[in-house]
């Protein structure tokens, strides 16, 4: 089955971390890729920008109205998702123990439909090279 | 490592707490005081397992409990009739005002009133720069001191004297119509973006603090974006001050020595930052409503499009300087444009355009710079070499005066 992991934290928390924090967390990020891709689990990992280039929008009636930033005004922020495949739960939730949980708030949500790359055998498309230095310390096609 | 953590929640926190707390007690010294007081109490009581679910709110407590003693013992000391002690707030109940001093928005206008208050007009810019990066920021003194290559007495005597300031200033608390908001959001910004400047210009002082500067000033924008989304002159100083900072590591050569634009390794951008940036601006330019922050961004996302210098968009910048001259004129602007001209009209056209601009910027020396090498390259010797013996004596910094002799010496 295919499970996303969302993540959410507060921005202005991660906004404020030092070097040596914000390495902390990138290397657990790292050893989670590592043993996910290491099984053939590893589907896709999306870390998105700021929420202040974020913006929102709704038809109303026939007109397009764009709102500026996310819709809902929480005190924790979407910030990024992977896409792992695993046979149950359990599993799933094996891995994410990896990741580092301690912070914000991580929920697993089973996917029902996903179209995209074949992950499985495809080759991978990587947007942003220099942040994948950073985390990824697998060999590529594997 | 744990208490680098706590450390971190009190960085992450201090403009929401604080701001509250500048609410509640209407003093800027006392609430810097009793956030201080609650980070010191949180350091002792908090451990990486306890943190607080919401910091902020913790520590406006419990700052807020210090302040309130703090005015009971100054009534005390000033009154002798136990009576008239009551005025003070009663006895602060955690859960009850919660919910009040987390209410979003007031949490919008408290944070903006707090930077406002240290960007006041009355200030003088420098101490704008000061106060917004002690009280805001959380930078010591010392580290302030370093960044302006000041004793930290002095820069301590500054920070004091910019209190008094506002003190005497008599703030308004009052919450702030649209347009008052709008007025102050400008101001805010303008302030943010000096002290961004300030990290970036790497006229004097330490690399390191520099950075700070520039980061704290992208830290703090960040938030306010966050807050403001619907303002794009925010949106615009972000996608500056991201740009700006994307050339961090091609601006200074192996040696120390800073690298013009012109002779910058663009290997070395940063490619993450500019593509926010980029994309901020264009989030911005969709409300249709112009300001130099958008257009000083614009500017600078037009380098990042060029692959090289020599590829370079000059006709857009010259637009763009020009709608910034409408916007804000201003002597550097033209000055910016006319060297932008010099690339596309040649150095004839203009040196005119520098003409009624020599007694504004009589003694800055980029417009004697900026002269001196249009003569040069009009084959006026003398005359470039005069300018440029100006240029050197109202540089500010020995990085300037390098610069400037570098150029002499090229005449030779």
């Amino acid at each position: 089955m295919l499970f996303s992991v969302l993540i959410y934290n507060n921005e202005t928390l991660v906004d404020a971390l030092s070097k040596e924090e914000m390495e902390e967390i990138m290397s657990k990020h790292g050893t989670f890729h590592q043993h996910t891709k290491t099984g053939n689990n590893f589907g896709a990992a999306v870390k998105l920008m700021s929420t202040g280039t974020a913006l929102t929008m709704h038809r109303d009636n026939n007109d397009v109205v764009v709102t500026d930033g996310p819709f809902a005004e929480t005190k924790e922020q979407f910030l990024g998702l992977y896409l792992i495949e695993y046979p149950t739960l359990e599993d799933a939730m094996e891995a994410v123990k990896l990741l580092p949980i301690e912070h914000g708030r991580v929920e697993i949500r089973p996917v029902d439909f996903f179209e995209g790359a074949d992950f499985r055998n495809g080759e991978r498309m990587v947007v942003n090279e220099a942040f994948l230095d950073g985390v990824d310390t697998m060999p590529a096609d594997t | 490592m744990q208490s680098a953590w706590i450390s971190t929640h009190l960085k992450a926190s201090r403009p929401q707490a604080l701001a509250a707390l500048n609410r509640y007690f209407q003093d800027i010294d006392l609430a810097e005081d009793a956030f201080q007081e609650a980070s010191i109490r949180a350091v002792k009581s908090w451990t990486i397992e306890t943190i607080p679910k919401d910091p902020a709110a913790w520590l406006i407590v419990t700052g807020r409990n210090y302040g309130i003693d703090q005015i009971r013992k100054r009534k005390r000391e000033t009154l002798t009739a136990p009576e008239d002690l009551s005025p003070v707030p009663d006895e602060v109940n955690t859960s009850d005002c919660l919910a009040d001093d987390l209410d979003r928005a007031h949490f919008r206008d408290d944070i903006l009133r707090l930077l406002f208050t240290c960007c006041h007009p009355v200030l003088r810019k420098d101490q704008q720069i000061a106060l917004s990066l002690k009280i805001v920021a959380g930078l010591t003194v010392d580290e302030i001191a370093r960044a302006f290559l000041v004793q930290p007495k002095t820069m301590e005597q500054r920070i004091t004297r910019a209190k008094k300031r506002i003190q005497a200033a008599k703030l308004s608390y009052e919450e702030p119509d649209s347009a008052q908001r709008a007025d102050r959001l400008h101001a805010v910004a303008n302030a943010i973006y000096l002290v961004f400047n300030e990290g970036y210009s790497a006229s004097q002082g330490e690399e390191l603090i520099r950075e700070t500067l520039c980061e704290e000033a992208i830290r703090l924008t960040r938030l306010l974006v966050r807050l403001f989304p619907e303002e794009p002159e925010l949106r615009g100083l972000l996608s500056l001050c991201l740009i700006q900072h994307s050339r961090r590591r091609a601006r200074l050569c192996d040696s120390g020595k800073p690298v013009t634009l012109e002779h910058q390794d663009r290997a070395y951008w940063d490619r993450t930052l500019i593509a926010e940036g980029n994309v901020l601006l264009e989030a911005a330019l969709l409300k249709r409503t112009p300001g130099p922050l958008q257009i000083e961004a614009a500017i600078a996302a037009t380098h990042t499009r060029a692959k090289s210098f020599a590829e370079t968009d000059w006709a857009e910048i010259e637009r763009l300087y020009r709608a910034l001259d409408l916007i804000r004129p201003s002597p550097v602007v033209k000055l910016n444009r006319a060297v932008v001209l010099a690339r596309l009209k040649g150095p004839q056209h203009a040196l005119e355009l520098l003409e009624p601009l020599s007694a504004p910027l009589e003694r800055y020396a980029s417009y004697h710079a900026a002269r001196a090498s249009m003569l040069h390259e009009l084959g006026s010797q003398e005359e470039a070499r005069l300018a440029y013996e100006q240029a050197l004596k109202h540089a500010g910094t020995a990085t300037e005066r390098d610069y400037i002799r570098a150029q002499i010496d090229k005449m030779k």
